[in-house]
């Protein structure tokens, strides 16, 4: 069920909306969307208006930059931020990834260290997950942490994070032992982005934000920069990971989409249009259900395995069904003359494939319910 | 049957030039001048190549079509052949024709057209424009010398990267009519059939590509293609490939010619979409090939109508 929103809420919502369609706001945004290609912004202005204000990390303590509101008035933010067209991935990664962990298990100094920078919208951090031979199988990562008297060194390369180039730190997961069990003996690190020990380099593909590959090269870091407990970082990222995946943004994307779709669809289109219509809809219940779960303190995997394979299916039918009604004119890049809806629907085919295998694939979520929630044996 | 079997054409796109093919009109995003100057040299390369192979008078088009799909061949062939279709004395001979012909209006005066004709394939490549458009008359085609200097042009920035054009005629001579609205509909119903076919082969091309991840990739100790979920999923592709090569190869392809276009393009976007899901990150990459499938058919499902259009069509003519 959709919450009944508070008139204080909805006042938080008026007030981020009124912020976001500001003409120097909305400037911004569009120029951001028309940069050209390899030169995606990092944190804008916007962030830090919004940062200034205590509302972009809202849900935090006041002391850590934030204004002590509820997880819904964060979602408040998020939602509207991509109905706005704001890019969302600096966002997403700096604040409810990698702060949202320091948060729930940094100790105090680690919290003070980054936190207030990140809730202001002047520093980003990035996840260094995933490696060249290690995707939906986490577990089996090989980047290691070499003890170095009370320091650690990391060796390994990471691929296809995001926004390292724009990032100061980067939560980066790294085996600490080897062991029997593959999930025992990983360890998370917060490590300094732009330092000697550090190699990035882009990796482009067809979207319009490029992958990095990261090169830990001996890096040192410090006993003070582990979050969580040494070998425990495999429960840090079953707990951090789910956190991500309300679908909220996946479900914001696709009425973004949708709304853009009803505007330039031609006449003929209606049945289709009030199909996709309903699918949004029903992908902004599961978000929001997640995020009624948060709030209440009792997180439901299944729900958010749910919500993470519905919104982005959605978000990606959208994307491939716009095409399918406009025809070639859909596929006019923001930086074509005539494109419409600012280039919308090219950009959104283009990040379309990526929404089904980030913060865990399709697959990797039906695998999941089916043991689960369904009680299918694996 | 008279004319060229396509057996020395697939022996001509061999493991060395099929990947430079599928390349040539992909206009890489840091682009460079050189690449694309290289690029137009391997294009002019392969019409040649086509050119010198008979592929103009290919006796099944439609096969030839689909070998077309399945190396991603990006050019003026499957227009000119078109063209040819509808110019009986064959003014044009051996030359590369781009079609702009839409059923939106045009102004014929004295024999010179004003009219503007959005997404025309290879416009910068072509010796003839082949332009249709709806006045008094109905729909008309004739045909104009592209290097006329009344005709602008420009290249659009879209998801294919290729070579799609906006072209303006303003008071361009007719060099010669070309048919009536009659025969334009059952050209159309024929270069649907060989579009259809094209999608059918890059459909098939890709997912050979993705089978091939799905043997080599391997996440959880074993190749990821021995997931049920995957393998599956990649035997159902497989199977409505095989539905839709046999709809479109039929006898009476050209008769239900828009309805199987909305067929096949349907089923190069699915194909394609899964194939990107198959690849994981790594088909998101430039360098993959998995991308340019993905947006190929993106470009291709809808360049003779859409799907809805098409099967709007489709059912009001039966
Ligand atoms: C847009 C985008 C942003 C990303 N950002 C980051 C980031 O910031 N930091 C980071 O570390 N990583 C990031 N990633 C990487 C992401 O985490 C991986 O893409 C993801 O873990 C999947 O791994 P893979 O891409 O290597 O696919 P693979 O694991 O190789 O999987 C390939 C295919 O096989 C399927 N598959 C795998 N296992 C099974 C199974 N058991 N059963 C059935 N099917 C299966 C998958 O679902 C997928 O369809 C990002 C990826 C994308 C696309």
């Amino acid at each position: 069920m959709m919450p009944t929103f508070t008139p204080e809420q909805e006042e938080f919502r008026e007030e981020v909306c009124e912020l976001l369609c500001e003409d120097a706001v909305r400037d911004e945004i569009a120029q951001a969307r028309r940069a050209p290609f390899g030169q995606e912004p990092g944190l804008l202005d916007v962030h830090r208006r919004l940062g200034k204000l205590g509302r972009l990390a809202t849900n935090w303590p006041e002391r850590y930059g934030g204004a002590g509101r509820t997880i819904v008035d964060k979602a408040i933010l998020t939602e509207e931020m991509i109905r706005h067209g704001v890019p969302e991935n600096v966002h997403s990664l700096g604040i409810d990834i990698v702060g949202n962990a320091i948060h729930l298990f940094g100790t105090e100094e680690q919290k003070e260290r980054f936190l207030p920078g990140l809730a202001r919208g002047e520093i980003t951090a990035n996840v260094l997950f995933s490696e060249p031979d290690v995707g939906s199988d986490l577990a089996s990562l090989t980047t290691r942490a070499e003890p170095d008297g009370e320091n650690w060194r990391l060796y390994g390369r990471k691929i296809y994070n995001m926004k390292a180039q724009h990032s100061d730190f980067a939560l980066c997961a790294a085996r600490t032992s080897t062991g029997p069990v593959n999930f025992s003996g990983i360890t998370l690190f917060l490590v300094p982005l732009k330092s000697i020990g550090m190699i990035i380099e882009p990796v482009w593909n067809l979207s319009e934000e490029r992958f990095d590959l990261v090169t830990l090269d001996g890096i040192r870091v410090g006993a003070e920069d582990v979050l969580g407990e040494v070998g425990d970082g495999w429960q840090v990222l079953n707990d951090v990971l789910p956190l991500e995946r309300t679908g909220l943004d996946h479900s914001a994307k696709a009425e973004r989409t949708l709304t853009a779709l009803r505007e330039h669809a031609p006449p003929g289109c209606e049945e289709r249009l009030a199909e996709l219509e309903t699918r949004v809809r029903a992908a902004r219940l599961l978000a929001w259900r997640c995020i009624t779960d948060l709030h209440e303190g009792r997180p439901d995997k299944v729900h958010s395995a749910t919500a993470k394979w519905y919104t982005s299916e959605t978000a990606k039918a959208l994307s491939v069904a716009a095409v399918e009604l406009l025809g070639p004119r859909a596929l006019l890049d923001a930086r074509d003359p005539e494109a419409i809806a600012e280039g919308l629907f090219d950009a959104s085919l283009r990040e379309a494939p990526g929404l089904t295998l980030a913060q865990g694939s399709s697959e990797i979520m039906l695998f999941f319910v089916a043991g689960a929630k369904l009680g299918l044996p694996s | 049957m008279s004319g060229m079997d396509t057996a020395a054409i697939a022996d001509f796109f061999d493991d060395e030039l099929a990947p430079m093919v599928r390349r040539m009109a992909d206009r890489p995003r840091t682009g460079e001048d050189s690449a694309e100057s290289e690029a137009r040299e391997i294009r002019k390369m392969v019409w040649q190549g086509l050119i010198g192979l008979d592929a103009l008078d290919a006796s099944d088009t439609a096969e030839l079509a689909e070998l077309l799909g399945s190396v991603l061949y990006q050019g003026p062939l499957l227009d000119t052949i078109t063209a040819r279709e509808l110019l009986p004395d064959n003014d044009i001979g051996e030359a590369p024709v781009a079609l702009a012909v839409t059923d939106e209006p045009w102004s014929v005066q004295d024999d010179r057209i004003t009219a503007r004709r959005a997404f025309v394939g290879f416009a910068a490549e072509v010796d003839h424009f082949l332009v249709g458009g709806v006045d008094g008359g109905g729909l008309r085609l004739a045909l104009v010398s592209a290097g006329h200097p009344s005709i602008t042009m420009r290249r659009y920035e879209d998801t294919g990267r290729g070579e799609a054009y906006g072209v303006e005629f303003a008071g361009t001579p007719v060099t010669t009519c070309a048919g009536s609205s009659a025969e334009w509909e059952g050209a159309l119903a024929k270069a649907r059939v060989r579009q259809a076919a094209y999608l059918v082969g890059l459909a098939q091309a890709a997912l050979d590509h993705a089978v091939d991840h799905a043997k080599t990739r391997r996440q959880f100790g074993q190749p990821i293609g021995k997931f049920q979920a995957l393998a599956f999923r990649l035997s159902e592709l497989s199977m409505h490939i095989d539905a839709t090569r046999l709809l479109v190869r039929d006898r009476d392809a050209a008769a239900h010619a828009a309805a199987n276009l909305a067929a096949a393009s349907d089923l190069a976007r699915t194909v394609t979409t899964q194939t990107m899901q198959i690849h994981g990150a790594a088909g998101m990459l430039t360098d993959n090939d998995a991308q340019l499938y993905y947006r190929r058919a993106a470009v291709e499902a809808v360049r003779l109508g859409t799907p809805s259009q098409l099967r709007r069509e489709s059912s009001q003519t039966r």
